[in-house]
């Protein structure tokens, strides 16, 4: 026990003093905020600020359309109005079509809508884009025809403007009772980034720090006074102990900051950002999913020899953890569907994925349970293989060894 | 009461023999060198003795009890390969190293400065290992394995790569620990050391023992039939019907005498054929000779 406490000691102390461990305390959950918060923030509050021209025989419709396109909720486009000539509609598409393939042109696309044959049909849009893959424009400018069709139509049936107005108003949905969703979604989707993070990080870094021992040798040292396992118990626990010190100053930091009045302005209700709950299961899981990944990582890095062989190998730790990345979209929509219920119940998932659903939903208390009797049983078998391979693994030098080789060893130790 | 006693050790790793029947003891208070060409065995043998690897079949003691981790702590360790944690400090280091074989940190810390002052390392005793040249580095696993102070200090070639003021201050270091009463196994294939330094030896090759005993038993067993000798003028002494063998380096003659013939004969002979003579040694075989008499110069290494 004294040895393990050692080896633990000296692997947290050790990491805990270096710059890197420093950076990634305060980059990591700063790039995810942006990220996560960031890219929520450019979809919702972004209007689309293309330069459009419509072409079209109907002057009332393009205005109408042009009114909506420039002050509608969700865009703030410059629209230009070109009625074509009756003479030369060729004339005016060559043009258009000049000033979208040019250097100097000005115009995102035109939009060019074509007279209805018979009276009472919709007309048809044709829409010529400078980039192939505006998605964001097209969609915008469908809404917004959609929408002024629908008045025109309203108005045909003789409804009156403040009418339609009215109905055609934004809905509010009062979520105050759980919450605000997108903030709510945005803690969820924040934790999970952190969680992939730091076990992929911490896992791998496990993988190295038994690499580092491997190339300078020190291991022969250390095993003429010591077990390998306790050298492989001392190096888990000191490098998890790194990552809860850095989830601590996280955890601590978000409870400092969300009890603010400056987050609550920002988040824009009463509840807190993450709750105790939350941080109580993200350290919970943190702690078995570590297990978890860094007793496959102390595999791989006994039977490797350097770096470039770890990241070679490193997809056993990358494609479990891809995996859940996957399954999120799956969960968010039916956090309590029987896929999310069996992915989120998978050991390698459950720490990402349990804990996601969690964030989300009322998870029942066995299910929970259940996760961490898996995980640890999980951990127990891999930990058994782990620590044989990492017996012979790190006396062994030079040639990587074959699977068959490696199976050998189980038998051996 | 041998402090080491390897008892029919034999070791396979796949198909390949690392060791196969080794048997020898060491005395309390001695030297003793273990020696053999590179791939003989050497660092396989250590390793077994140290609990690092576990032989195929035959038992191994230390202290005079069959061996058990326990007993660990009163060895120090260094190995071939030098291992040190690069980015540590040299003073962190030690502590960790002397406190992983049992001793405080206070002990560990007032020791590794007494050592360092000793090996003339002490101004850089607060640098990260890494900024450190190899020769200190050296010093410093080589003081790591000396903190607990233990009875049986194993070494697997510790002067190799050293420059040779270094390799002296070692050496008089192990001779100093000796006339302490430690006991101390080096490997080396290095023989003038293992001459110089040993009380006595075991000499593997291809995995099996050769030689073994106190060097003045070895020694005693090959007479004293070898002659150095500088000279000028005259080389016709050289077919002397005393000599077996003889190899003249214009000037340096190393001869190899029949068993039971007279030197003085030879020297005589020398004189009067007219050769001016400014050494003549009558030697006993070197280590090298006896080695290389007894594995008859197949040494593949």
């Amino acid at each position: 026990m004294h040895n393990i406490w050692l080896i633990a000691k000296r692997e947290y102390l050790e990491r805990i003093r270096t710059k890197a461990f420093l950076i990634a305390t305060i980059l990591i959950p700063l790039f995810m905020g942006v990220f996560v918060f960031g890219s929520g923030y450019l979809s919702s509050r972004t209007k689309s600020s293309a330069h459009i021209a419509i072409v079209s025989s109907d002057a009332t419709f393009a205005a109408d359309l042009k009114q909506e396109l420039q002050t509608g909720k969700s865009s703030g486009m410059t629209v230009d109005l070109i009625h074509p000539s009756a003479s030369g509609s060729d004339a005016t598409r060559a043009s258009l079509d000049t000033n979208l393939h040019g250097k100097s042109g000005d115009l995102t696309g035109y939009l060019w809508v074509t007279a209805p044959t018979q009276a009472g049909a919709r007309p048809t849009f044709s829409y010529v884009p400078r980039s192939a893959g505006d998605i964001t424009t097209e969609d915008t400018l469908s809404t917004a025809i959609k929408n002024v069709l629908t008045r025109e139509g309203l108005t045909h049936q003789g409804m009156g403007a403040s009418d339609i107005d009215a109905l055609m108003a934004p809905v509010a949905i009062d979520t105050s009772k759980t919450g605000d969703s997108r903030a709510a979604f945005g803690a969820a989707y924040l934790l999970f980034f952190l969680m992939y993070m730091v076990i992929m990080l911490y896992g791998m870094n496990t993988a190295r720090s038994i690499i580092e021992e491997k190339t300078s040798r020190v291991f022969e040292v250390m095993l003429s006074t010591i077990k390998p396992d306790e050298m492989l118990a001392g190096k888990i626990l000191g490098v998890g102990a790194v990552g809860l010190t850095q989830i601590g100053v996280w955890m601590l930091a978000a409870a400092v900051l969300g009890s603010t009045s400056l987050a609550t302005g920002l988040i824009g209700s009463g509840h807190a950002f993450i709750s105790s709950v939350q941080i109580f299961f993200f350290v919970a899981y943190f702690i078995f999913g570590f297990l978890v990944y860094s007793s496959i990582a102390a595999a791989l890095g006994a039977v490797t020899n350097s770096e470039q062989e770890l990241q070679q190998l490193n997809m056993f730790l990358v494609v479990p953890l891809a995996f859940c990345f996957l399954m999120i979209f799956v969960i968010v929509k039916a956090p309590n569907s029987t896929l999310a219920q069996i992915v989120s119940l998978i050991p390698f998932c459950s720490p990402l994925l349990m804990n996601f659903r969690i964030s989300l939903t009322t998870v029942p208390p066995w299910q929970i349970g259940l996760s961490f009797v898996l995980m640890s049983l999980t951990i127990l078998a891999i930990l058994w293989v782990a620590s044989r391979i990492y017996r012979v693994g790190i006396l062994m030098y030079g040639k990587k060894p074959s699977l068959p080789e490696i199976l050998r060893w189980l038998k051996y130790s | 009461m041998p402090i080491v006693e390897l008892h029919h050790v034999r070791k396979a790793y796949d198909t390949k023999i690392a060791v196969a029947d080794l048997s020898f003891s060491i005395e309390p208070g001695s030297m003793f060198g273990l020696l053999g060409p590179n791939g003989s065995g050497k660092t396989s043998s250590i390793r077994m003795m140290i609990g690092i690897t576990v032989p195929d079949s035959g038992t191994v003691s230390l202290f005079g009890q069959p061996f058990q981790r326990s007993l660990l702590h009163r060895i120090g360790y260094l190995p071939e390969e030098r291992g040190l944690y690069k980015k540590m400090k040299v003073m962190d280091q030690l502590i960790f190293f002397g406190q992983l074989r049992g001793i405080d940190a206070a002990t560990a810390g007032k020791r590794a400065h007494a050592w360092c002052e000793k090996l003339g390392i002490s101004q850089s005793i607060h640098k990260k290992t890494e900024e450190l040249s190899k020769g200190m580095q050296q010093k410093i696993q080589f003081i790591s394995t000396l903190l607990h102070e233990p009875e049986l200090i194993i070494m697997d070639e510790p002067f190799s790569g050293l420059d040779p003021v270094n390799a002296t201050l070692l050496q008089d270091t192990l001779v100093d620990l000796r006339q302490q009463g430690r006991t101390i196994l080096f490997s080396t294939h290095r023989m003038d050391q293992v001459e110089k330094l040993c009380d006595s030896i075991c000499l593997i090759h291809n995995s099996h023992l050769v030689l073994s005993g106190s060097m003045r038993d070895i020694k005693s067993r090959y007479p004293v039939n070898h002659v150095r000798m500088n000279f000028t003028g005259n080389d016709s002494f050289l077919q002397h019907p005393a000599i077996a063998a003889a190899k003249n380096y214009s000037g340096h003659a190393e001869i190899t005498l029949h068993n039971g013939a007279d030197a003085q004969l030879l020297l005589a002979a020398a004189v009067q054929s007219g050769a001016c003579i400014t050494r003549f040694e009558l030697m006993e075989p070197t280590l090298e000779d006896i080695f290389i008499e007894v594995v008859g110069g197949k040494v593949d290494a």
